[in-house]
Parts: structure tokens; C-alpha cells; sequence
């Protein structure tokens, strides 16, 4: 148990400075992802018969492959016609596109949930769909959708682990770094795992603070994620 | 300058293969106050909602003050700022206090500054006797109260005419008079109302005309008492003795049970 | 290319399968331990189902490759497959409380009212309910594990993802390569939801 510890405190300061290359990629990545979702999502609920087939292709693509091989195809397959990232790059892009297509799940059941007598509602009061969109739809889909949102912020932390396959220098990379050098696999990635509980745990506990201080009395947060 | 306000031309509307209101046509006069009867499916909502272009008429035209509205490259959106619909379902917006919901038609539809805006919200929920709750969300108040403030939002809109789609149906008894009244005071300051209820003690006492409907047709229309006593066709005959026999599933509006 | 990749979709749908089958073992008893159990063992499945799905799929995987390695001499193959299916147990756990609890309290009572004791009851008359409400999300679960069985490429089994490596590194199509891969798993994923859920249509009940 001592040699854990003392592995432990050797270990800790490299690990932890991969620790904030994983979260600097999990912000980066939910931004992406939000970026593109939000928007995706309300082209799929207000969107043209048109561009229906182009959002699915989107969303079966990134939702219907391994985060893995997106990111290899990213990193290694596009160069070879011409598209070059740098690791960062390739995962930011990788894991924010990915993201994307998951969010726009989200908000588009969020979007969904609001009930059709509210943009009745709007239009009834002469609010164009847009601005029915803007002001009443939109502020309640929002609300709705923060339960779904903030898990997904919380397996993000996770999915960055896979970036390590590129040699992101993320708190995985360090952890393989260690292991080999040192012969500990176990120990090291224990103590990854231990990492990655105290980060979940205390995302976890700020979301659900933040959950309880937007509520707003009767807008029930219905929804549920993975 | 014609008389009427409001004129409806042959006014059809179908979903699908399926007509739901076939050839109906009539005026409505400034101020005046018109409860639309007829049991349940008769099209009576969606004729409403034809009205202020929420569900666009199949065929037919419709006239707002000579304009006709139903023409093609009309803009709808400043059309429904002249008529204020209230709906069966509240359609409160659930993320604004009762003040908001009834302000934000004013600062964001026509661009009122906030505080006149919020003076005036103020005002209409005073005219609903609501002004105290102004703070409120929606889901803190009672259906009466949704009801009222949901009026209070078509009236900050300072429109021409309010139409009612079934006031009253969602509500729990005890809590439908707070609404009538409301709607009452209204009519007597002088707003042309067009309402499709089950409510016959409100059309026999406020209304100046009653249109009854049946299978998406105008079956017969006139003075409530002339309605309520000589109806001259055997269907309005048919409905009202049903009304007042008592027989509960047709004034409250459930479907009957040869229509699907 | 396809020559390349084809043998790793027969290791890569063996692995999901026997993951699937493992979690879901795990994942129904740690359900019926947090609904039914005494605080011990609901102590343990809690722990257990919040612990590892804190932790990235990777990281278990690597703990049960090199702890399992430690004891006893298994293929790659074997120890992915049991990692995989000890974190889809997890996941399991939750779907499968979250089925258990909405079967009617009443079931549960009448049971006992017949003489039934409580395992019993919980074996022949909740679970069985529970099962066929849990479905949907157990659908969702197997394209999860599908895809998450792309990460035990990381301790060498040679499914799709370790195949299309290899194909990229022979023949210098890396595109290719990882795109034949990726429409793969679409095919896959797309195959088995339809069919689960003309199986689901068959099994589903309304309460």
C-alpha cells in the first residue's frame, strides 16, 4: 500500500498535467458540438424536406461508428487527399463534430418537448416563426435540455481518453508514458481511474448546483441522456 | 368603407382528402358578440383558426376592414396582430411570468420599450383582476387564472377582434365563471368577439348572435333568442334538446359516438 | 481491402456478444441488489455502477487486461471481451433498475399474496416485466458496446479496428482503409438495431 503511495506522489504531477490537456479537450470539444448541434438541430426540427437527408447522413455517420475510427480517419485518412491536422487539431475537430451530432439529439428532443400550443401561442400574438423560435421556444427547449447536456459534458471526459492514439499528450498519454517506463500498468492506470472519478464526481456535483438554480417552477426537466 | 369588420367568403378548409369546414360565410359587425355552437368535430375550432390564418383556408376568402387577408403574398404575421386568439389549452408561455407573457407580444412583436411595456401588461392584468400576480409562473397559478392571464396577453396586443377557441372546456367548473365574467365585462366594453364555446348560459346572456354548426356547415344563425327558443332547422332543434336534457357528453364537447 | 477487414468483423461481433451477455448478467443482478437488496450489497452495486461509469471504457479495459494477466494466461480476445462486459455491466445496472422500478408496485404485492417469496417473486414475476420495458435502451446499449469494442484494439485483439490498421499500414490507403472500416460499423450498427427492434415490437408490453 506504501509503494502505492509512494508511486502515487512520483506519479501524480506528470499525470496531472495531462489532466488539463483533458479537460482543455473536453471544453473544446462541447463547444464544437455545440456549435454545430444547436444549429443541426433546429435545421432538422424547422429545417427543409430538403436537407433532411443531409442532417441523417451526419448523425449516422458520427453516431454510427466508433469515436475511434473518426478520429484515425481524421488524423490518418484525410491527409492522404490533402487534409492535414496536427493531433490537437484532429482531435478537437474529431471529438467536436462527434459531439455535435449527439447534442443535436439532445436539443432537437428538447425542441420536440415543448409543446406545439406554444408556437401557436407565439404566432397567435403575430410573433413570426422565427421570433416564435427565438423567444418561446427556444428559452424552454434550453431548460429542458440541461439534464441530457450535462451528461454529456460528463462522458466527454471520458471519450477524450482515445486521443492517447495519436499521441495527444492528454492524462492517458502520460499514464502509457508511465507504465512503460516504470512497469506499473496496474498502479498507473488505477490511478488514472481515480483521476477520472474525482473529475466526474465534482463535474457532477457543480452541474446538478446549476440544474437546481435554473429551474424554473413547472418547466420539468423531462429528459434523459446517456 | 364598408359596415362589417369582419367577412368571411365560402370558407373552406381540408385536411387531406377529409373537408372538415365546408362553405361558410358570414359578416361580423363592430362590437359585436358571436357564440359558434355545435357539438363536437363540426369544425368549429378549425374555422376559428382559419380566421386568423393559423391553419391556411383551402378556399374561400376572408376580409379584415375590406382588406382581404386570405390573398397571396399577405403578411400573416402582421395580420394575428390584429386579432387575439385564446386558446382551450392556455398556451401559457411557461418560462415567463405572468407579467412577461403578457408584455413580450408587446416589446418583441411591436417593439414597445420594456417599461411601457411592462406598464401596460400591468394594466390588462388589472383589467383581468390578475395584477397581483404578475410575478407569477404559469405553472404557480390556478386554469381560471392561465385562462385570464391568456386573455390579458390577445388584449396587450390591442387587437381588432378576439376569437375564443372553447374558453372554458379545460376548465374544472367552479373555476369557469371567473373567465365568463371577465369575457362579459368585454363584450359590454364594446369588443368584437367571436367565440366557439359549450357555454349556452353565456350566448343566451352576452351574445348578439349565435352561428350553430354542424358537419363544418353553418346549419343556422340568429339572435340568441330566437336560437335558443324557435330554432327554425330540426338539427339546432336536435342539439339544444340534447343541451338541455342534461345529457352530459354533448355539452361538455366529448365526441359523439359515430364521429371518429 | 476487404479481404483485410472481413476477419475482423466476425472477432468484433463475437466480442460485442459475449460483452453484451456478461454485462447483462452483471448489470440484472446489481439491479436487483440496488432495488431489493440489504445495504451491504447495494452498497456494492452502487459503488460498483458509479465507479465504472466514471471511468473511461479504455482505462478498465487496460486495469482488466493487466490485472487479468497477472493471474491467468487468456487470449486478448477473452480479456476484452470480460473488460468490455464489465463496464457494460454498469451501464446495465442502470437500465435494468430503471425497468425494474417502473413495474407497477402492485406486481410485487400481488406475488406475495399468492405465497411467493420475495426471490421468487423478483425471478419469475418482475424481472420478466422489467426485461421487456428495459429493451429500448438495451438496444441503444448494443450500439454502444459495438462501437466500444474498437477500443480493445488497444491490447492487440484483432477485430475491425486493429484489422483496419494493419490494411492501412500494408497498402498505404489509410482512407480507405478507415472509411471501409467506418461504413462496417454503420452496417453493423444499422443491421442490429432493425433487427432488435422487430424483436423488441414482438416482446414489448404497455402497462
Amino acid at each position: 500500500m506504501t509503494e502505492f503511495f509512494a508511486y502515487a506522489v512520483m506519479a501524480l504531477p506528470e499525470l496531472l498535467q495531462g489532466t488539463v490537456v483533458t479537460l482543455k479537450l473536453t471544453a473544446g470539444a462541447l463547444v464544437i458540438g455545440l456549435a454545430i448541434g444547436l444549429p443541426l438541430s433546429l435545421l432538422r426540427v424547422y429545417g427543409p424536406k430538403l436537407i433532411q437527408p443531409v442532417c441523417s447522413a451526419y448523425l449516422t455517420v458520427f453516431r454510427g461508428t466508433p469515436l475511434l475510427v473518426q478520429l484515425f480517419v481524421v488524423y490518418y485518412g484525410l491527409p492522404e487527399i490533402g487534409v492535414s491536422f496536427s493531433r490537437m487539431a484532429a482531435a478537437f475537430i474529431t471529438l467536436g463534430c462527434n459531439s455535435g451530432a449527439y447534442q443535436c439529439e439532445y436539443f432537437r428532443g428538447a425542441i420536440q418537448a415543448v409543446s406545439g400550443g406554444q408556437m401557436q401561442a407565439a404566432r397567435g400574438i403575430g410573433m413570426s416563426r422565427f421570433q416564435g423560435i427565438r423567444h418561446i421556444i427556444l428559452p424552454q427547449a434550453l431548460r429542458l435540455v440541461i439534464p441530457a447536456w450535462s451528461n454529456e459534458l460528463i462522458a466527454m471526459v471520458k471519450y477524450t481518453a482515445i486521443v492517447f492514439l495519436i499521441a495527444v499528450p492528454d492524462l492517458m498519454n502520460k499514464a502509457k508514458i508511465l507504465s512503460s517506463q516504470n512497469f506499473t500498468p496496474i498502479q498507473t492506470y488505477i490511478l488514472v481511474a481515480l483521476i477520472y472519478l474525482v473529475l466526474v464526481g465534482f463535474l457532477s456535483l457543480i452541474l446538478h448546483g446549476i440544474q437546481k438554480k435554473l429551474a424554473v417552477p413547472g418547466l420539468d426537466a423531462g429528459m434523459d441522456g446517456r | 368603407m364598408t359596415r362589417s369588420l369582419l367577412r368571411i367568403e365560402n370558407l373552406c378548409k381540408s385536411f387531406g382528402a377529409t373537408p372538415v369546414v365546408t362553405d361558410v360565410s358570414f359578416d361580423v359587425n363592430p362590437s359585436e358578440v358571436i357564440v359558434i355552437i355545435g357539438s363536437s368535430g363540426t369544425g368549429k375550432s378549425t374555422l376559428l383558426q382559419c380566421l386568423n390564418l393559423l391553419h391556411t383556408p383551402t378556399s374561400g376568402k376572408i376580409f379584415l376592414e375590406d382588406q382581404e387577408i386570405t390573398a397571396p403574398g399577405v403578411n400573416q404575421d402582421l395580420v394575428r396582430r390584429q386579432m387575439g386568439m385564446v386558446f382551450q389549452e392556455f398556451n401559457l408561455f411557461n418560462h415567463l411570468t405572468v407579467l412577461g407573457n403578457v408584455a413580450i407580444g408587446m416589446t418583441k412583436v411591436l417593439g414597445m420599450p420594456a417599461k411601457n411595456a411592462e406598464k401596460k401588461a400591468l394594466n390588462e392584468l388589472t383589467r383581468v383582476g390578475l395584477a397581483d400576480h404578475w410575478h407569477k409562473y404559469p405553472a404557480q397559478l390556478s386554469g381560471g387564472q392561465k385562462q385570464r392571464v391568456g386573455i390579458a396577453r390577445a388584449l396587450g396586443m390591442g387587437p381588432k377582434v378576439m376569437l375564443f377557441d372553447e374558453p372554458t372546456s379545460a376548465l374544472d367548473p367552479e373555476l369557469t365563471g371567473e373567465v365568463l365574467v371577465v369575457m362579459q365585462k368585454l363584450a359590454a366594453e364594446g369588443m368584437t368577439m367571436i367565440i366557439v364555446s359549450h357555454e349556452m348560459g353565456f350566448a343566451r346572456d352576452a351574445a348578439d348572435r349565435v352561428i350553430f354548426m354542424e358537419n363544418g356547415r353553418i346549419e343556422e344563425q340568429g339572435p340568441p333568442d330566437r336560437i335558443f327558443t324557435h330554432p327554425a332547422s330540426e338539427r339546432t332543434r336536435e342539439f339544444l334538446s340534447i343541451i338541455t336534457t342534461g345529457n352530459t357528453d354533448q355539452a361538455t364537447g366529448k365526441a359523439s359516438p359515430d364521429r371518429p | 481491402m476487404l479481404q483485410f477487414l472481413l476477419p475482423g468483423l466476425g472477432v468484433t461481433v463475437s466480442v460485442t456478444l459475449i460483452a453484451l451477455g456478461l454485462g447483462g448478467c452483471i448489470g440484472a443482478l446489481m439491479a436487483v441488489f440496488r432495488v431489493y437488496g440489504n445495504p451491504v450489497v447495494k452498497g456494492l452495486a452502487v459503488s460498483y455502477s458509479v465507479v465504472i461509469r466514471a471511468v473511461p471504457v479504455v482505462v478498465i479495459i487496460f486495469i482488466l487486461f493487466f490485472v487479468i494477466s497477472a493471474f491467468i494466461d487468456l487470449s486478448p480476445f477473452m480479456s476484452g471481451a470480460i473488460a468490455l462486459g464489465f463496464a457494460s455491466g454498469a451501464y446495465q445496472t442502470e437500465i435494468f433498475r430503471g425497468a425494474i422500478l417502473s413495474v407497477p408496485r402492485g406486481q410485487m404485492t400481488a406475488a406475495r399474496g399468492i405465497g411467493m417469496s420475495r426471490t421468487k417473486a423478483i425471478r419469475c414475476i418482475i424481472m420478466p416485466q422489467a426485461f421487456r420495458v428495459a429493451i429500448p435502451s438495451l438496444i441503444n446499449e448494443v450500439t454502444l458496446v459495438l462501437k466500444d469494442s474498437s477500443l480493445v484494439f488497444v491490447i492487440g485483439v484483432p477485430e475491425l479496428m486493429r484489422r483496419a490498421q494493419y490494411a492501412s499500414a500494408s497498402t498505404m490507403e489509410p482512407l480507405l482503409a478507415f472509411g471501409t472500416a467506418a461504413c462496417f460499423y454503420i452496417l453493423l450498427t444499422l443491421t442490429l438495431s432493425k433487427l432488435l427492434e422487430t424483436v423488441e415490437k414482438r416482446f414489448a408490453i404497455q402497462f
